[in-house]
């Protein structure tokens, strides 16, 4: 039974976690240019 | 003559003015110096990769700003608190593609002093951070014009930026509600495997309480708009599309936590998912609708906000050649709410008009258009009055403003559009207005069903959840997306044609049209003097000579017909001698040692030209509008031009094709009758208004109105803004330099000058609005069919999961139809 409530005390965990990199990335401001990197991923950068 | 095609901005051009440069071995061919200059410095810098990126093969002009005014950037830059630099954001226009701004952002950061050049590939901002001492803002924007784009300050308004704070909120709200939603559908699944084989009984209460408390956030903190606008709403027992959810949501969770307590089925996910979905929605509507309004905010920034105020008028009135005073004058340049009545302004060619006045000196023609509807320039000279917002074409004038702040012509237009918007009925949505009925007939039937078990002897604990299921069944989960999806769908779709939509009401109204009105100036005609025909007089002269001919003379001259002559012919140019420009009459010149007259009936009748042809020739085209100008030398009339402000290619079809979709399509103009009548007749529609004042306009739509109509008003000057404002539908053909009043009255703006744009919008939005009453059906259809089996009492969490994810599929399906519309 314990390896149930180790599961879910992991799921919840990582769920935590990726809400907080959501919330994160959100007030970085990273879904306000949703065009730019698929071309700055393409760009051979030389400096 | 061999056409060629500039290696820079794809412009085709005769051979004969070509610019040839050798760029590592390789010849290279511009259309000017300017495109040349830009070549050879993206070319020192290595980025030749951009002309292998660009994706577009459709000629542009670049932009060949010799000054930029510094001062409107100034106010915008910002010290960075950390280091020592400085930051500005700014909007760079003419970016066409990722190419364009892959060169911004390389020949930005290679500059020295420049820290950092971020540009937003969807809203062409840029964000620039330099060290100030090695580099000012003078340089670095002389460094984007030198490649040919043009920088612009960018300043939020206190409207867009609220809006973005709101979309941020939503994003966060729905992402919340996202995770938690889906962190509780792992325990929902393991509860529906535990209905069908049987689960342990500690377990299941476990599994209960974990999504109990993975559901309150999503009630309580994303739901709470919801929950707010309901409780403001029931005051006055408004039954909108969040009393619904929170409804919805709310009877689900509550029944849930009973069930936990008596050992029966939760509907948590039910709950979550509901207000999960709806925010979801909501975000979709506030990207589609930032998308537009950002453009449309960019567009109207053009307005005129100083001008050059000549200062020291006590010599200016009293100097016997006033040209020359002013020009000895000090000029200052002045924001236009700081001028006051009585002082002097002075506008030079190609700038706006930025207050009512009077001329005092110097003469040119003056555009009106955008204000009266008046198709032609009017000629200019000391005394006569001038109107805010007009445009100076051709000479510098100095006037003393007669009026200013509320009292000018413009401001007055302005107090009309806003006295309509304040007028202007909230249109409510279909779907709220679906939902103004169902929520309280669902309301009707839960209270039934209390009555019925009540009636049929069940204890009051079972009767009222009996009621409640009905309501947590009721609930359709998709219906937030039902709209926003197809919205969404077609805003991006019309955006890639270059229609800015702004919110979805207006696919509802234009889908209901029953009226379309034109103006004339600008919008069905070109909106400038162009040249209509050439009659050749003189037998023995070729077609093809004399326009050459004329255009040689006129491409020296400043006068707006003179251009439409040089504009028509092919660019086939005799040398010209003793050029001279008679003012208000026309121009005269030696080509081919002939001396040669162009211009008006009395200027031939002042050197006396015999052979004149008869004047009914010229009255017939004078009659409907045109401007006649003659051509002679040697003392015999040559040939007569006929200019006038041509109607668009494709203003014919257009109308037909709207008139196909049956509905009524008339004119209304602000030019003269004569005028409108003749331009109405050429394009098929027989309903011409003329003489209409920007009032009128607005009045006429009014009463069309009045009778249950829906209108849609086209227009693009200031004199069409009320209009554009009281219109069901209101679309403004963006003109880019126009001041943008039109732009900001309408609902819909064409960023491409192409009135086919038009019918395709309409039909676009009858084939959304009919998407979007299939996905409200949709919505509605799975829950109302499982609400007997609520009223009945075989209410099962797999049922209102199925009638979820069914409707939901079904919208989202639905929606994706209108990708294939084209």
């Amino acid at each position: 039974m314990w390896t149930i409530y180790f599961l879910i005390l992991l799921s919840i965990l990582l769920g935590l976690g990726a809400w907080l990199l959501f919330v994160w990335t959100v007030r970085k401001g990273q879904y306000e240019d949703m065009e730019g990197p698929k071309y700055r991923m393409l760009d051979d950068d030389d400096e | 003559m061999a056409i060629l095609k500039c290696n820079h901005c794809l412009l085709e051009f005769p051979e004969t003015e070509a610019v040839y440069e050798d760029f590592s071995g390789e010849k290279k061919v511009f259309c000017c110096n300017g495109c040349c200059g830009i070549y050879k410095l993206v070319h020192s810098e290595g980025l030749d990769d951009f002309y292998k990126k660009r994706k577009w093969d459709d000629a542009g002009i670049a932009s060949f700003k010799k000054e930029i005014d510094i001062r409107p950037f100034a106010e915008h830059v910002r010290d960075v608190a950390v280091s020592n630099q400085k930051e500005i954001d700014i909007y760079i226009d003419g970016i066409r593609c990722a190419s364009c701004v892959w060169l911004n952002e390389k020949i930005l950061s290679r500059t020295e002093g420049i820290e950092y050049a971020r540009l937003n590939y969807a809203t062409h901002r840029a964000r620039i951070r330099w060290n100030p001492e090695v580099i000012g803002i003078d340089k670095i924007l002389k460094r984007i014009s030198s490649i040919g784009y043009n920088p612009r300050p960018y300043s939020e308004s206190e409207q867009f930026k609220r809006q973005k704070a709101e979309a941020r909120d939503l994003l966060i709200r729905f992402g919340t509600a996202g995770f938690l939603s889906s962190q509780l559908m792992i325990y929902s699944v393991a509860l529906y495997a535990g209905y069908f084989q049987g689960i342990d009984i500690n377990l299941k209460l476990l599994f209960e309480v974990i999504a109990l408390i993975l559901t309150i956030p999503v009630i309580f903190y994303s739901g709470m708009p919801f929950i707010k606008n309901t409780i403001k709403g029931l005051k006055h027992l408004n039954f909108t599309m969040d009393s619904l959810i929170t409804i919805g949501a709310g009877s689900a969770f509550i029944y849930s936590v009973y069930q936990i307590f008596v050992g029966g089925k939760v509907y948590f996910d039910t709950s979550a998912m509901i207000i999960t979905l709806i925010i979801l929605g909501r975000y979709i509507e506030s990207i589609a609708k930032g998308r537009a309004s950002e453009t449309i905010e960019r567009l109207s920034e053009l307005s005129p906000k100083e001008a050059r105020l000549v200062s020291n008028q006590q010599s200016v009135a009293s100097g016997d050649s006033p040209r020359r005073a002013i020009s000895s004058q000090e000029i200052k340049i002045v924001p236009i709410s700081s001028i006051k009545k009585g002082e002097l302004i002075q506008v030079v060619p190609g700038e706006r008009i930025p207050l009512d006045g009077i001329v005092v000196s110097g003469e040119s023609e003056i555009d009106e258009s955008i204000i009266t509807g008046e198709s032609r320039p009017v000629f200019k000279t000391a005394g006569h009055e001038v109107i805010g917002g007009s445009v100076n074409l051709y000479g510098a004038l100095t006037f003393e403003v007669t009026r200013t702040g509320k009292e000018t012509v413009l401001s007055g237009i302005i107090q009309a559009v806003e006295e309509a918007q304040t007028r202007r009925p909230q249109i409510q949505r279909l779907a709220d207005r679906i939902v103004g009925y169902f929520v309280p007939a669902i309301l009707i039937i839960a209270m039934a069903t209390v009555i019925g078990y009540f009636i049929n002897g069940s204890p009051s604990h079972s009767a009222l959840m009996a009621g409640i299921s009905v309501l947590v069944i009721a609930c359709p989960c998709s219906l937030g997306l039902a709209t926003p999806l197809a919205v969404m769908m077609f805003t991006t779709m019309a955006s890639s044609k270059g229609i800015l939509i702004r919110g979805g009401e207006v696919i509802e109204n234009t889908s209901k049209l029953t009226n379309i009105l034109f103006d004339k100036t600008g919008t069905i005609t070109v909106g400038k003097p162009t040249l209509k025909e050439i009659i050749v007089l003189d037998p023995g002269q070729d077609r093809e000579y004399v326009l050459s001919v004329a255009a040689s003379i006129e491409s020296l001259s400043e006068h707006s017909i003179g251009h439409a002559v040089t504009a028509a012919s092919e660019g086939k140019f005799f040398p010209v001698s003793e050029f001279r420009a008679i003012p208000g009459k026309g121009v005269e010149g030696t080509v081919d040692s002939k001396k040669i007259i162009i211009g008006s009936r009395s200027l031939m009748q002042e050197s006396s030209i015999s052979d004149m042809p008869l004047e009914e020739t010229a009255l017939h085209f004078e009659k409907s509008g045109d401007t006649v100008i003659y051509m002679a030398w040697d003392r015999r009339a040559r040939a007569l031009f006929v200019i006038s402000d041509v109607i668009k290619n494709e203003a014919l079809e257009t109308v037909n094709m709207i008139k196909k979709l049956g509905i009524d399509v008339s004119v209304v103009s602000g030019d003269n009758k004569i005028t409108t009548d003749t331009i109405s007749e050429m394009i098929g529609v027989k309903n011409a208004i003329s003489n209409a004042s920007p009032l009128m306009k607005k009045e006429i739509i009014n009463n069309v109105q009045k009778d249950g109509h829906k209108v849609l008003m086209v227009g693009d000057g200031i004199n069409d803004a009320p209009a554009l404002t009281e219109a069901s539908v209101g679309l403004a053909i963006s003109r880019g330099t126009d001041i943008a009043i039109a732009v900001e009255s309408s609902d819909v703006v064409l960023v491409r000058n192409n009135l086919r744009l038009i019918p395709h919008f309409i039909i676009m939005s009858k084939r959304t609005f009919s998407i979007i009453k299939q996905n409200i059906f949709g919505a509605f259809f799975y829950n109302i069919v499982a609400i007997p089996a609520a009223v009945l009492g075989f209410l099962h969490p797999i049922i209102a999961a199925g009638a979820m994810a069914l409707s939901s599929l079904f919208v989202v399906g639905n929606s994706l139809r209108i990708r294939k519309f084209n």
